[in-house]
């Protein structure tokens, strides 16, 4: 009895059970079917965003808008604080400048007519134009243009950005004089033969806005000058521009332009082919060839202004080791410029040619007629031999180490090692240090403390020969690097000073290129290659210098 | 009064790690060498550096700028960012939102999910359906969510162009700022952009959740009281929602406290994929320009949620489990 109620009872609970697992099934039926109704209703949604292109999300859809996709946020929309490049391309939209530089490196007239150099060559005279417009329509006058360089001078704001923390240093700017409604002077200390590139670089805006304005408002908000305005910000996620209403110049080809934020560089690419992006920066190289197969957008380089090269330290840190001994000597350095090969490492691991640096002056402006070194390992063998440094039992010459920021400049670890590999094959043991960039290597190298090698890049210009050799301005200068000290180079300095002839001037840059070149200063490398995604649909080419430009 | 002991004993222990985290923190970034560099030019020199590491206290000893960190703590004010030159944490409430709103969005497809398929699995327990939604529930714990969220753009975004590939909608900071009418307005354009990086995070935890409530779920079923409710002739339904279910919930809760913060921390690489404009992006850029105060202002932030969320979970513990409160 007691066997058969046990039984019927499992027999109910079992058929309880299967009930219960049929409703299961049931509701994870319908649970799924709401799921895939939901999905469709998104999928329709996103499909209803996507045809309204994706400046739907901003409170107004401009009619032809270009759509740029950049790796990392503006850092400040003030223009007295801006310094990324990223955000110099957005501020050069915003703001105009007296001067601007054309993509082949030229000074072209902008904000400005003309300029004249005053005799003693401390300051500079601008015609402006007579129609410039401030956004709010008011007239731009040359009091807004002598405000747009006091105040980021202005010590109490503090400023640290490009402007305020190397060009007005730079220019050693004294004041800005008002001659009349459209005249103005810039004056300076002494006499500067890249004067007009750096003023330039300044970004004019008008006094009335940003007088109103706090330095915390004005990083977020933009009163603009340029052809475009700030719409919105969306912080870490897009900045939407429209056409400057009252920009008095030609108007922009575009009616708008947004620059969206999308760090990871396959997430990029990936808009980029989906159209909708139309211009991407920061190609990496493992998706070039993803990029030019797909149909829909291209791969445009350009080799950039950025001079990529390993420091020599000659810092007395290093003097104690055998290796930090050996660069000291000129004619280690020279022959450690035939062990690496160059266009194999930009071939290998940038999968881009590149030409290598012969010089550290820009190609365009490098008149020096310095060739660059080939790779020639048996050379510089002979060179190091010559030298005094012969290889041990173990063959090796001497010990070095590599530091190197991990991510800063495309693949720099493996650039590194390749460089390191190249120079144990001459009997240079060279280990690689891989260091963060912000946290560590930075304060290394800015306290000249690096190394004794350090995989460096460095920005120039594309307009100015002289430009380019401000990484060294003295023995003790900050962004002299390697503590390079050789008394015939700091010399020209003081001729450039003496002479306001472009000429003679070119004349004293090439024998301090000489020196440089002799004296084996940087492991030369290459010129930067900047690889841009493009959209099939537009055309458009980069520049040299960092900057998108709509021109 | 047991209840309040608890509660005062539960704030002390939380308020001993929020200042634990602090401290790690602030010992961690400052060991990575001198900030002053960050607040000087790349042309400044050396006077100037040596001024303004004087001026910003850098050069008082890591212990006294402690102590003063958590004396301006205290009172609210954990610095001006160095990058957004606003105060820090102002910075970082202001990205909190989107950064919620993906970990709620994840939560919910976690639990929406991982529950009736871990309720499954154990039902079916040995056949073959188990075993799928097992196998399932490894694969989903076993991906890495970077290698996930990349796939996803390049299939469902890129190839198949069913959702937008990046970026966000607000939907949240609205709905913070009382604004019901854009959050409403914004919710249908707004869930596409949330649907990829949500279901990235979320698989994780899905699986994870599924395994839990199936293990919980058979060891309850398997009690005294279970086999008593079949024998009293409760439908099976009331005996596995009300008497098991409920039981096996207390180990899944503990989980989820935890799971929060998993899902705060993986967030990180996610919005990074998915440029959603949250906290996690914003810590990632801070570390990589060192700026301090945002990434001390984060991590605070970070830990008081994280234990304001494991405190709650503590008391809906004793709400749930009557032998806590006793005990």
């Amino acid at each position: 009895m007691n066997r058969l109620t046990d039984r019927r009872r499992r027999g109910i609970g079992a058929d309880m059970r299967s009930r219960f697992r049929r409703r299961l099934r049931v509701t994870l039926l319908g649970t799924l079917w709401v799921v895939a109704s939901a999905a469709t209703c998104i999928a329709t949604a996103a499909t209803t965003a996507a045809a309204a292109g994706v400046a739907a999300t901003a409170p107004e859809a401009p009619r032809r808008v270009l759509r740029i996709g950049l790796p990392v946020d503006a850092d400040s929309l003030d223009p007295s604080e801006t310094d990324a490049q990223d955000t110099m391309s957005i501020a050069h939209l915003l703001w105009g400048t007296l001067y601007k530089t054309s993509s082949d490196g030229r000074l072209d007239p902008y904000f400005a007519v003309s300029a004249k150099l005053s005799d003693d060559g401390r300051a500079y005279t601008f015609k402006l134009r007579p129609d410039l417009k401030c956004e709010s329509g008011a007239p731009l006058t040359a009091r807004d243009v002598a405000y747009s360089f006091d105040h980021p001078a202005d010590p109490k704001y503090k400023f640290t950005g490009h402007a305020s923390g190397f060009v007005l240093p730079a220019l050693r700017y004294t004041g800005a004089r008002v001659d009349d409604p459209l005249t103005i002077t810039i004056q300076f200390a002494a006499y500067n033969p890249i004067a007009l590139g750096l003023i330039a670089e300044m970004f004019i805006f008008c006094r009335a806005p940003y007088e109103a304005m706090t330095p915390e408002y004005a990083a977020s908000h933009a009163s603009a000058t340029g052809p475009y305005r700030l719409v919105e910000w969306r912080h870490d996620d897009r900045i939407v521009l429209e056409r400057n209403k009252s920009y008095g110049l030609p108007a922009p080809s575009y009616d708008g332009v947004v620059f969206r934020v999308i760090p990871e560089a396959s997430t990029r690419t990936a808009e980029l082919l989906a159209g909708n992006l139309d211009i991407m920066s920061g190609v990496v190289a493992d998706q070039i060839d993803a990029i030019n197969h797909s149909g829909t957008a291209k791969v445009e380089s350009v080799a950039s202004i950025r001079r990529i090269y390993v420091g020599f330290n000659q810092n007395p840190k290093f003097a104690a080791s055998a290796g930090g001994k050996a660069i000291k000597d000129p004619r280690v350095r020279r022959a450690l410029q035939f062990a690496v090969d160059v266009p194999t490492l930009c071939d290998a691991l940038l999968r881009t040619p590149c030409a290598r640096m012969a010089t550290m002056i820009f190609p365009a402006n490098d008149k020096t007629g310095i060739r660059a070194d080939p790779y020639d390992p048996d050379r510089a063998e002979a060179l190091l031999d010559q030298a005094g440094y012969k290889r041990g039992a173990d063959g090796v010459r001497f010990a070095l180490t590599l530091q190197t920021p991990r991510g800063r400049y495309p693949n720099d670890v493996n650039i590194a090692l390749a460089i390191a590999q190249y120079l144990t094959d001459v009997g240079v043991k060279t280990t690689v240090d891989v260091l963060d960039f912000a946290s560590v290597f930075v304060p290394l190298v800015r306290q000249h403390v690096a190394g004794p090698l350090f995989l460096m890049g460095s920005s120039g210009a594309s307009w100015s020969a002289l430009y380019d050799l401000s990484d060294f301005p003295a023995p003790d200068g900050g962004s002299n690097y390697t503590d390079f000290a050789d008394p015939e180079f700091f010399a020209g300095w003081k001729l450039i000073d003496q002479t306001h002839d472009p000429e003679e001037q070119a004349k004293v840059v090439r024998a301090m290129m000489n020196v440089f070149h002799d004296r084996g200063t940087w492991l030369n490398l290459y010129f930067l290659p900047d690889l841009y995604g493009v959209s099939n649909k537009i055309s458009w080419r980069p520049r040299a210098d960092e900057l998108i430009t709509l021109d | 009064m047991a209840l309040a002991r608890l509660l005062a004993q539960r704030l002390l222990q939380s308020l001993v790690v929020v200042l634990g985290v602090t401290l790690v923190s602030f010992a961690t970034l400052h060991l990575g060498g001198d900030p002053t560099y960050l607040y000087v030019g790349e042309h400044a020199s050396t006077e100037e550096i040596a001024a303004t590491r004087a001026k910003l206290g850098f050069d008082r000893p890591l212990a006294t700028q402690y102590l003063g960190f958590v004396r301006d703590l205290l009172h609210g004010d954990l610095g001006n960012s160095l990058t957004f030159h606003e105060p820090a944490l102002g910075v970082v409430l202001d990205r909190f939102p989107a950064t919620l709103e993906l970990t709620f969005a994840a939560l919910g497809l976690a639990l929406a999910l991982g529950v009736p398929l871990g309720v499954f699995a154990a039902l079916h327990r040995g056949r073959p359906l188990d075993g799928g939604i097992m196998v399932f529930a490894l694969i989903g714990q076993s991906i890495p969510s970077f290698w996930l969220g990349i796939m996803l753009v390049l299939s469902v975004g890129l190839a198949w162009h069913w959702l937008p590939i990046s970026g966000r909608v607000p939907l949240l900071d609205p709905l913070l700022a009382g604004d019901w009418r854009t959050a409403w307005n914004n919710l249908p354009q707004a869930l596409p952009f949330l649907v990829m990086p949500s279901v990235t995070i979320a698989v994780f935890s899905l699986a994870r959740t599924a395994r839990l409530v199936r293990s919980s779920l058979l060891e309850v079923l398997s009690q005294d009281y279970v086999r008593t409710a079949r024998a009293k002739g409760l439908s099976e339904a009331r005996i596995i929602v009300h008497h098991a279910l409920r039981n096996a919930w207390l180990p899944v809760l503990t989980m989820l406290g935890l799971e929060f913060g998993f899902l705060l921390s993986g967030v990180v690489v996610v919005e990074t994929v998915f440029s959603w404009p949250g906290v996690g992006r914003l810590v990632f850029n801070a570390i990589n320009h060192r700026d301090i105060p945002l990434v001390q202002a984060a991590v605070i932030v970070f830990s008081l949620l994280f234990v304001g969320v494991n405190l709650l979970v503590d008391l809906l513990y004793l709400r749930l489990d009557p032998r806590i409160r006793l005990a």
